[in-house]
Parts: C-alpha cells; sequence; structure tokens
C-alpha cells in the first residue's frame, strides 16, 4: 500500500520583486521527498533555503513550476505541514505549555493537556510550563517550537535551522531526539542546517544548494546504518563529499559549519 | 533595586521643592506683587474656603461628569473606528483618508460649529470632548492593530485557526498595549478639553470657576483651579497606569522584549 504524504516539487521557480529588477531566488527546483525519510538541506546563506521552506508550508504564494503533495498542488498553509522557524516565533503573551498547545483544536481538554505534557517532556522542557518565552533561553525557545510543531502530528514537519541556538552538547542531544521523535512519529523531515555533520547524522538524503540564483546542486545520499557513528569511515567519506561541494577539504573530520 | 526606585522618585522632587522655596520666598517677600502671582499660604487658605463651602466640590463633580461622558463617548467610537479600519482593509481604504483628515483640524476650530448645532449646554460640552477623545483612541487602536507582526499571523495560519481564534489568541494580545495607551491619551486630551469647554462657555464647572475669578481679579481662585485641574489630570492617569500594570504589566514587559 501507498503511504501519503509524498512531495514533489517540479521546475520550481521563485521571483522576488524589487524596485524595478526580478530577483531570482529559486531556479529549476526538482526534488522528491518520500513519506518518512529525512532530508537535509544544505547551503550558503541567502541562497534560498528558507524561501523554498515557506513555498512548501504554503506560506508564500506567487511561484513558477509545481509543489504537489500526493499529486495534488498545495493550496495555502495546513495542519498537515508543521513548521519550526528560523525565529522560534512563540508568542511572548503565552506560557511555554499553552505555546505549545497552540496547534491543539481544544488545548484544554484532558487528552490535550496530557499531550502537552509529553511533548514537553520529550524536548526537555519539563518544569518550564508555567514560563513565559522571555524567560527561556534561545535555545530552549528553539526546543520549545520543535514541541509546538510535533503536537498535532503533521505529516511532514519542515524545520528551519531548528538547532542554531544550541551550545554542541545539547545539539547532540536533540540530534538523538530529533531521530527517536522522527521515527517514533513516523513522520517526514525536512531541515535546513549549516551544519554538515547534523545533516549526515540525521538524514537519509542531503540537498546541496548553491546561491545567486538558488539552485540544488547535487542530492547526496547517506546509506548509513542508524544511529550514526560520527568518528566512522563511512562518515568521514561522506563529510568528505559535502564538503568538496563548498570547495573544502578535510583530513579530520571535526565539526565543520557552512 | 527598591531603594534604587525610591531615589530615582525623590530626584524628580528636587525641582519642584526649589520652585516651590522660590515662589515662597519672592511672593512672601512681595518682590512679586500679590495681584500678579499670590503666595503659597494664600492658595492654600482660598482652597480650604472653596473645599469648606462646598463650592469646589460641586464644580468639581460636574466637570467630571463631563468628563466621564465625553471620554465614554469619544474613547468608544474611537476604538469602533481604529478596529474597524485596523481589521478590515476596505474600511480602512474608504476611511482612513477621510479620518486623517478630520484630525488635522484642532479640536478648539469646531467650537464655533458645535455651538452653532449644539448651543453651549452640556451637549456641546460632552460632544466636543469627545472629538477630542476620539482621535487618540481611533489612532492608537488602528496602530496597535496594524502592528501585530505578521511572523505571528503566519504562526496560526499553519495551524489553520479561525478568524475569532485568530482575534483571541494573536491580535487582541498584541494590540492590547497600544489601546491601553491610546485609552490614557484619550482620558488625559478629554480632560483638557473639559476645561477648555468650561472657559468657552458658561454654567458649573472648574473652568467656569476660574473665568469669573479672573473677572474678579481673584488670582488665588484662578491659581487654586490650575493646581486642581493639574493634581486630577495627575491622578487620573496614575490610576489607568496602574489599571494597566495591573491587567496588563507582565504582558508588557513580555511584547517588550
Ligand atoms: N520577502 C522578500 N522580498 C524580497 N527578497 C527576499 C524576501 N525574502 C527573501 N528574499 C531574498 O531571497 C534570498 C534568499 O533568502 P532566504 O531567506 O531564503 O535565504 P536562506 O537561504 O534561508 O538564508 P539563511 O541561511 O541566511 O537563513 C535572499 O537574497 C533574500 O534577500
Ligand atoms: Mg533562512
Amino acid at each position: 500500500m501507498e503511504r501519503l504524504g509524498t512531495l514533489e516539487v517540479k521546475n520550481l521557480n521563485k521571483k522576488y520583486r524589487s524596485q524595478n529588477d526580478d530577483l531570482l531566488v529559486l531556479d529549476d527546483i526538482n526534488l522528491t521527498v518520500q513519506p518518512g525519510e529525512f532530508i537535509s538541506i544544505i547551503g550558503s546563506s541567502g541562497c534560498g533555503k528558507t524561501t523554498f521552506l515557506r513555498l512548501v508550508v504554503g506560506l508564500e504564494k506567487g511561484y513558477e513550476g509545481e509543489i504537489l503533495l500526493d499529486g495534488q498542488r498545495l493550496n495555502g498553509p495546513s495542519l498537515k505541514r508543521g513548521v519550526v522557524f528560523q525565529d522560534h516565533r512563540l508568542l511572548p503573551w503565552l506560557s511555554i505549555e499553552k505555546n505549545v498547545g497552540m496547534g491543539l483544536k481544544n488545548p484544554k481538554s484532558g487528552e490535550s493537556r496530557k499531550t502537552i505534557q509529553e511533548h514537553l517532556e520529550l524536548v526537555g522542557l519539563k518544569g518550564f510550563e508555567k514560563h513565559y518565552p522571555h524567560q527561556l533561553s534561545g535555545g530552549m525557545s528553539q526546543r520549545a517550537a520543535i514541541a509546538r510543531a510535533l503536537v498535532n502530528r503533521p505529516e511532514i514537519l519542515l524545520l528551519d535551522e531548528p538547532l542554531g541556538a544550541l551550545d554542541a552538547l545539547t545539539r547532540m542531544y536533540m540530534h538523538q531526539e530529533l531521530e527517536r521523535i522522527w521515527m517514533k512519529e513516523d513522520i517526514t523531515m525536512i531541515m535546513i542546517t549549516h551544519d554538515v555533520d547534523e545533516a549526515i547524522v540525521l538524514s537519509d538524503k542531503i540537498v546541496v544548494m548553491s546561491s545567486r540564483p538558488g539552485t540544488i546542486k547535487k542530492i547526496i545520499p547517506v546509506p548509513l546504518a542508524r544511529p550514526r557513528d560520527r568518528a566512522g569511515y563511512d562518515f568521514a567519506n561522506i563529510k568528505e563529499e559535502v564538503l568538496a561541494e563548498f570547495q573544502l577539504h578535510t583530513d579530520h573530520p571535526f565539526t565543520y559549519s557552512i | 533595586m527598591k531603594f534604587q526606585i525610591i531615589k530615582n522618585k525623590l530626584l524628580g522632587l528636587i525641582i519642584p521643592l526649589i520652585l516651590y522655596v522660590a515662589w515662597d520666598f519672592l511672593t512672601s517677600r512681595e518682590i512679586i506683587p500679590p495681584e500678579l502671582l499670590p503666595a503659597p499660604k494664600v492658595i492654600f487658605d482660598t482652597w480650604w474656603d472653596l473645599q469648606s463651602s462646598g463650592e469646589l466640590a460641586l464644580n468639581m463633580k460636574m466637570s467630571l461628569l463631563r468628563v466621564g461622558f465625553g471620554f465614554l463617548l469619544g474613547a468608544i467610537s474611537g476604538f469602533l473606528l481604529g478596529t474597524a479600519m485596523g481589521l478590515w482593509k476596505p474600511v480602512e481604504l474608504y476611511l482612513n483618508p477621510l479620518f486623517n483628515f478630520f484630525r488635522q483640524i484642532p479640536v478648539v476650530a469646531w467650537i464655533p460649529f458645535l455651538i452653532l448645532w449644539l448651543g453651549i449646554d452640556e451637549w456641546f460640552k460632552i460632544v466636543f470632548i469627545s472629538f477630542g477623545a476620539f482621535i487618540p483612541m481611533a489612532l492608537k487602536t488602528l496602530e496597535g492593530i496594524k502592528g501585530v507582526p505578521a511572523s505571528y499571523l503566519e504562526v496560526v495560519r499553519v495551524f489553520e485557526y479561525g478568524w475569532f481564534r485568530v482575534l483571541r489568541t494573536v491580535i487582541v494580545p498584541s494590540a492590547l498595549p497600544s489601546i491601553s495607551t491610546g485609552l490614557r491619551l484619550c482620558l488625559s486630551e478629554a480632560w483638557m478639553l473639559v476645561i477648555g469647554a468650561e472657559l468657552v462657555a458658561a454654567g458649573e464647572g472648574i473652568g467656569n470657576v476660574m473665568v469669573i475669578a479672573r473677572r474678579l481679579f481673584q488670582t488665588d481662585v484662578v491659581l487654586v483651579g490650575v493646581i486642581v485641574i493639574a493634581i486630577t489630570g495627575f491622578a487620573m492617569d496614575k490610576v489607568l497606569g496602574l489599571l494597566e500594570t495591573r491587567f496588563l504589566g507582565l504582558h508588557r514587559s513580555q511584547n517588550a522584549q
């Protein structure tokens, strides 16, 4: 039986209109994402990653080409496609608990409370239910935003540098957590990142983008068994392959960021 | 922390105190003639007389009643217009240019027409006050709603919220601080204008007491009027300020970050 949630992007072009001339941000993007896949998008700043994500979420209109979900053209945002924005966008006047519950139809019901609690635990924010966003660190806010995006069980979760504000150790912990969530919820994830290691640890495929205009330069599959060994030989090889796309080479893979 | 706050408040009292001492010194030695500026002690006695005869209370009551009605009328209509323009683009397109034109007109410029239409009795004063109160309220309400960050609206679009839930979850909380500021501006405007209206048209009221006193060269009564107006205005703003902190205090600090 075929599973639902196949995302197909065909010949996608996106222009932004500036004063006189059009700025071509995305140029002929073609990508198919199978249900349950974990995809990372990696590319230099300003190459159009966020723009691509916003198009897939349905927040951005006016493009050429097709974005299809199970063969249907997208029609605006939907609960089926959750998003974690680059800036966490928690509502400052709602407690963390209420923020996390935003995606639920009836956040006050007993069942919702339980779900909210579970998701807070999932991202390690137990005990911060009654706190407000301004009382949280940047990393905690990002984790709260992840919990908020997951709470209504979307088919596809789009993450825009969700771990950008975390320290290296918390980040590694979150890699484990994200992987666990991804497996448990059986959800498609598309994550933008600047961290090559992160991309390799988590993804089935890495999409490397180049800029001006943003195009897909290469799609690198990561056929490694999970959980992945960061110190392994194959890991290093794939890292070499990704970094080569950026004219960077490494004898020894520590953390490289693009 | 606490000490610092008290210290900062005390700093604001230094200059008034110096002015008071100078005033007392200059008037009690009659360096400034008493017809031009009465001494603090005289002011205090006059205030006491007006107070104990009940004259002050009666006139204050009249002024405050007018402020109350004018404020309510202006605040409600301003809020409604601001909300309508903020939430519905067509309303904004139809009405905002007219509103911007209207608000350039100083409220006092309406006095001749208002008197012509409404006479010089209560309705004139109330409508006059409400004209003035209407403008900051409409402006601040519109500003508050227009200022709702688009990024938050995107979040709830992804969650497929209906309009009511968008209103309740994002628009109201986000616009509330600005609306509350509008309310305060609106009240202080109303209080200024009631005095203006009473200076123009006779009847009871604190402004009228001052007009009569000026004609009789009772500078002390005029000055009592000035001080009472200042204290009342200050107190009203403080009360609204406290209510605001009480209900929005937390909220404001969260928005500020
Ligand atoms: N609303 C907009 N109007 C005009 N130009 C825009 C708009 N949004 C983005 N751009 C332009 O599109 C390009 C891509 O922006 P985008 O935010 O997608 O980059 P990004 O790859 O996410 O970068 P980063 O890694 O820094 O987040 C940039 O050159 C930017 O200036
Ligand atoms: Mg971006």
